[in-house]
């Protein structure tokens, strides 16, 4: 057992990952199914705004409530941009992104004077704060919604372009669009994660003062931090809104664009870059067994599934509170491999 | 100017409910520093205690105060002990899944026991008082708000001896600080924690047996309060007790002054943008002592 | 490695085989499938679990004989035109969230492959599942969605019978123009407008600002207020202040019951309460204002003359239904739009003689329903080209003394409810000192 051993490993494994992601809805297209892409779609972009949040959250350490409020900034730059001006939605979601990290970058360099739990509140507050804007501003149309016009059936190309997938394939663009886009932010924050800008990350995280005596910045880089976290928000709410075609306040500043994320991250394993991927693939497919199974019938309406899921998530926070990549999973490799175990190197989180 | 006294009266009432839901949050969070993303939810429990001793015992709110309290410091300390204790091992992140978990659990139990239909108390003490007003000055206050208040003040004062008078207090706050320290002294820090989640669980309930007498109840009704509670903790800083009274007492002020003037909208976003406002200024709250 | 790539194969191989095993032919119609998604959990939960009664209530009523109950379907089990084949609904609870309902409807419409998709209830999370349906092609209905909007974006398979916002607040307004002229008090001029700040009250308010203006009132103060607020004092204050004459409030339960305790609180009543939906419609707080005589005199908007249901046996024998679901409450203004809507599908269902879209759509756009078949009091149903129903109206009612609804508009229900109008709006010592028709 060596480095590169180990290395060859995370390699096919994701390998292995990324053609089960790729071949995961063929089956299902050609049976109809096309539900389980849209489920897939729900895990892959709570995954990529988990890897998000993982780096305000699990690298610089910073509790941070309000990141929804860059995936509405997201989804409404691009929907009033492709509304009004008939931008591509691409283009877009640049746009956004580049908007949020503005936004995201005046707003949070004031608040980094705080530390803790105050600074999660002032997160909290900047939610706050966007709620009534949202709702009663009437450029974006305030409560009543902007709605993206519907297109007709286009090819692949003409779909994949104006981010509008129709007919029978509708589930499954929205899919390959939430695969690729998730794909880009791995490896975009596999390199921060490697760089001197994951280092200092880091460093603020597990020591300010010490971070900041040898030479970090801390306000800076927690603002550098929070504003990739906020571009990665953003994109996810562009994809959203083309993928709803319409975008309210209500819906895109709800709080469980951040739970949802924060849960999934802490499930996989915090300040890991796949652990949010793997807590959305275990999570969301639970809720929707629970809704499928418990959730109709004849207890429909009395909330029966949704208790067992919060029961199914109490005894995973109970039973393994540091997160579920933290197992002894190489370990468990090796056996698989056919190899004993070697007591020294064995991995734990 | 009457406007604004009145306003400001207006806000005083408001700001003494908001205290009581605050305080039993600032022993959980603000003085041991565990997120607790259910607060609300047990909010909503007291105030379902509070409806159903009165439907089904004709007890008053103000008398179930007491059974709703020991039950739900009974339910607090359980959460710790077979929750809470193992989550503490995990990051600090953890304590928002485990009680985002909680709060489905406990939200869903009350929706599959209860329904969502909204319950309303008619003929308790306090709803017969409603119309009761004292004037003063061309300024009216209303008589069943200001019974809250004093009992929000009661026990703001009581919190406040048993904190900061007491050697159990000083163990509490010892256990906050430096676990380790206060275990060389001879306290059992993990029987602190459980203490302190008994007595939050038990405050907020009693605050929502108090307020029940003035909102409808139903399984969502925590949430609007919660975030009002999260932002009074951390305006009046952590720790501090009587900084927390201060701070719903402004917070209910600020609410209630600038919706007399400005869109009413905006009501929470101008609470949370002064919390900035003096955050900004004062990095540790008002009062706060870390 | 070679065990982890054998093992990674036989997952794919598995779930090709799923795949391909599940993939049943479409049978000959054992039962009509009709999806239900509807916010059962979460924050529109209250109105949620209306929907779901309702839609249990007409499940048996299709399911079930009731030969004497005047309704399409009620006589005899299952729909006649399909031989007898049963409905079944599949309910589904979509937490109040956007991206759940538009999940659950996929899954109904591709995993159980229903016939008919209802839901989601609120007009937000409905406007995210069109595209959907649109995309697949199959009927679609949302009866209480009262947002404009939905039909007016040109969706082909999204029918409503129910009025939308704009029908609502005009029959309101109308009846408040025509007061005068049956005996009403002059000189009601002035308007406050209190809503609150999601998708259904700003549809009011707005509808409201483009309408009062025409019908010759003034809007002295237009206030929008956060959902979930804890106190109203302040706005009171303003209320009070700007003196209108009729008092526009779009507030849901919760916002209404506090705002009934700081109005009381400063003493204040305006001359009109005027309400859509809300409150207005929700049966807990209708039962609730008979312990404290807060409702009465307030003014809103109902699908049917509910004080006259005498002349309607249906009307009670489906609350009857209906109440063997709700656990014991009577059927609330919202159940009845669904209830309506849903018998009206039942009805297509059965035209159409067949589950197939095609013939579905042209038996929903062929619907011309008289209104005897109807529970309540629309004109019938008939849709117009954006899949409206140009027949919906309603009545305006009013509480009375006695906690009950009582017609005070279209003018011959009225003058058959034979109801004498409260005026001005009873103020909080009277409502204090008045016996409670609860005790």
């Amino acid at each position: 057992m060596d480095g590169s051993s180990g290395r060859r490993r995370a390699r096919l494994a994701l390998a292995a990952g990324v053609l089960l992601g790729l071949a995961y809805p063929i089956p299902l297209q050609w049976s109809g199914y096309t539900y389980f892409h849209t489920v897939g779609f729900l895990v892959l972009i709570n995954a990529m705004l988990g890897v998000g949040w993982n780096v305000i959250g699990g690298w610089a350490g910073q509790f941070d409530f309000g990141p929804q409020v860059f995936f509405a900034i997201g989804a409404y730059t691009a929907a009033i941009l492709f509304v009004h001006v008939g931008l591509s939605p691409w283009l877009g979601m640049l746009a956004g992104v580049l908007a949020a990290m503005g936004i995201c970058a005046l707003v949070t360099y004031p608040l980094t004077r705080l530390r803790g739990h105050y600074f999660a509140i002032s997160t909290v507050a900047i939610w706050m704060i966007a709620q009534p804007i949202g709702a009663t501003w009437e450029f974006i149309n305030g409560s009543r919604g902007l709605f993206i016009p519907m297109q007709g059936a286009q090819g692949v190309l003409g779909a994949t372009a104006s981010l509008q997938f129709a007919g029978r394939t509708k589930a499954l663009g929205y899919y390959y669009v939430a695969f690729g886009l998730l794909g880009l932010t791995l490896w975009l924050l596999r390199l921060v994660e490697h760089s001197k800008l994951g280092f200092y990350f880091r460093a603020i995280r597990d020591d300010q003062e010490g971070a900041e005596g040898i030479g970090i910045d801390s306000r800076l880089y927690k603002v550098i931090a929070r504003s990739i976290t906020a571009a990665v928000f953003a994109a996810g709410g562009v994809l959203y809104g083309f993928w709803a075609l319409a975008v309210f306040p209500e819906q895109v500043l709800d709080l469980n664009w951040s739970t949802l994320p924060i849960m999934a991250t802490v499930v996989g394993g915090i300040g890991r870059l796949w652990g949010p991927v793997l807590g959305a693939v275990i999570l969301i497919p639970i809720s929707q067994i629970m809704s499928t199974t418990l959730g109709t019938g004849p207890l429909a309406g009395r909330g029966i599934d949704l208790i067992v899921y919060g029961v199914i998530i109490v005894l995973i926070a109970a039973l393994r509170p540091t997160g579920i990549l933290s197992l002894p999973w190489s370990r468990w490799a090796r056996r698989l491999a056919g190899r004993p175990a070697s007591g020294r190197l064995v991995g734990h989180g | 100017m009457t406007l604004l006294l009145q306003a400001i009266v207006n806000g005083l009432e408001m700001g003494f409910l908001y205290a009581l839901v605050a305080v039993g949050l600032t022993i959980i969070w603000g003085l041991m520093e565990m997120i607790n993303f259910a607060h609300g939810e047990f909010l909503m429990l007291g105030m379902f205690g509070a409806w159903w001793a009165s439907v089904a015992f004709g007890l008053d709110p103000l008398l179930s105060i007491v059974p709703v309290g020991l039950a739900m410091y009974a339910l607090g300390v359980l959460v710790y002990r077979q929750l809470m204790r193992r989550v503490q091992r995990g990051d600090p992140f953890t304590q928002i899944f485990a009680t985002v978990g909680l709060l489905f659990l406990l939200q869903n139990s009350a929706v599959a026991v209860f329904t969502s239909d909204y319950r309303y108390l008619s003929d308790t003490l306090l709803t017969r008082l409603s119309g009761a007003n004292v004037n003063l000055l061309g300024i009216t206050i209303g008589v069943p708000l200001l019974i809250g208040a004093l009992l929000a003040l009661v026990l703001f004062l009581a919190l406040y001896l048993l904190i900061d008078r007491t050697e159990f207090g000083l163990a509490l706050r010892a256990t906050a600080e430096d676990r380790e320290a206060a275990m060389l002294v001879g306290i059992r820090p993990q029987k602190m924690f459980a203490v302190a989640w008994g007595l939050g669980a038990a405050l907020v309930a009693v605050a929502g047996a108090i307020l029940a007498n003035f909102f409808a109840v139903f399984p969502q009704v925590g949430f609007p309060f919660t975030v009002l509670a999260y932002a009074i903790v951390a305006l009046g800083g952590f720790g501090s007790i009587l900084g927390t009274l201060l701070a719903a007492l402004l917070v209910g002020v600020v609410q209630s002054v600038t919706t007399v003037y400005l869109p009413p909208a905006f009501k929470d976003a101008f609470v949370f943008a002064s919390y900035i406002v003096i955050g900004l200024c004062r990095p540790q709250g008002l009062f706060g002592r870390f | 490695m070679r065990r982890v790539s054998t093992v990674l194969t036989a997952i794919m191989c598995l779930l090709l085989v799923a795949a391909l095993a599940s993939r049943t032919p479409a049978a000959s119609v054992p039962e009509v499938l009709i999806g239900d998604v509807l916010p059962l959990t979460g924050n529109f939960a209250s109105l949620g679990q209306q929907y779901l009664w309702a839609g249990q209530t007409v499940e048996d009523i299709i399911n079930n004989d009731y030969p004497d109950l005047a309704v399409p379907l009620g006589p005899g089990k299952g729909f006649p035109g399909l031989g007898g084949a049963p409905a079944k609904f599949i309910f589904r609870d979509d937490q109040s969230r956007g991206d759940l309902a538009r999940t659950i409807a996929e899954q109904l419409i591709t995993v159980n492959r229903v016939h008919w998709l209802n839901g989601d209830g609120t007009s937000g999370n409905t406007s995210i599942i069109q595209p959907v349906v649109e995309s697949y092609g199959i009927p679609m209905s949302c009866h209480p969605c009262a947002s404009p909007t939905l039909t007016e974006k040109g969706m082909k398979w999204y029918w409503r019978t129910g009025p939308n916002d704009r029908t609502m607040v005009a029959s309101l307004f109308s009846f408040l123009k025509e007061w005068p002229e049956h005996g009403g008090p002059k000189g009601l001029k002035t308007v406050a407008v209190f809503t609150c700040d999601n998708l259904f009250c700003q549809d009011n308010r707005k509808i409201a600002n483009e309408l009062l203006p025409r019908l010759g009132f003034e809007i002295v103060l237009d206030l929008t207020t956060k959902t979930g607020a804890t106190t109203l004092a302040s706005e009171v204050q303003r209320l009070q202040a700007a003196k209108p004459d009729i008092l526009f409030l779009v507030q849901y339960p919760p916002e209404t019951s506090i705002f009934q305790g700081d109005a009381k609180r400063a003493g204040w009543t305006p001359k009109v309460i005027a309400t859509s939906n809300g409150a207005y419609s929700d049966q807990t707080w209708l039962e609730a204002q008979k312990k404290t005589n807060g409702g009465a005199g307030w003014v809103g908007r109902d699908p049917t003359a509910i004080d006259l249901v005498q002349g309607r046996p249906s009307w009670k024998k489906v609350n009857e239904i209906y109440k063997t679901y709700s656990r014991g409450q009577t059927m609330g203004e919202l159940a009845m739009r669904e209830i309506t809507g849903l018998l009206w599908m039942a009805d297509t269902i059965n035209r159409a003689k067949s589950v197939e879209p095609a013939a579905l759509a042209q038996a929903a756009m062929d619907t011309n329903t008289p209104p005897e078949q109807l529970i309540i009091d629309y004109k019938g149903i008939r849709f117009n080209q954006n899949h409206q129903n140009e027949l919906a109206t309603g009545v305006v009612t009013q509480i009375g003394w006695d906690g009950e609804k009582h017609t005070v508009w279209p003018w011959e229900l009225a003058k058959r409810a034979n109801f004498k109008i409260l005026y001005p709006n009873p103020g909080w010592q009277e409502r204090d000192s008045t016996p409670k028709p609860a005790e």
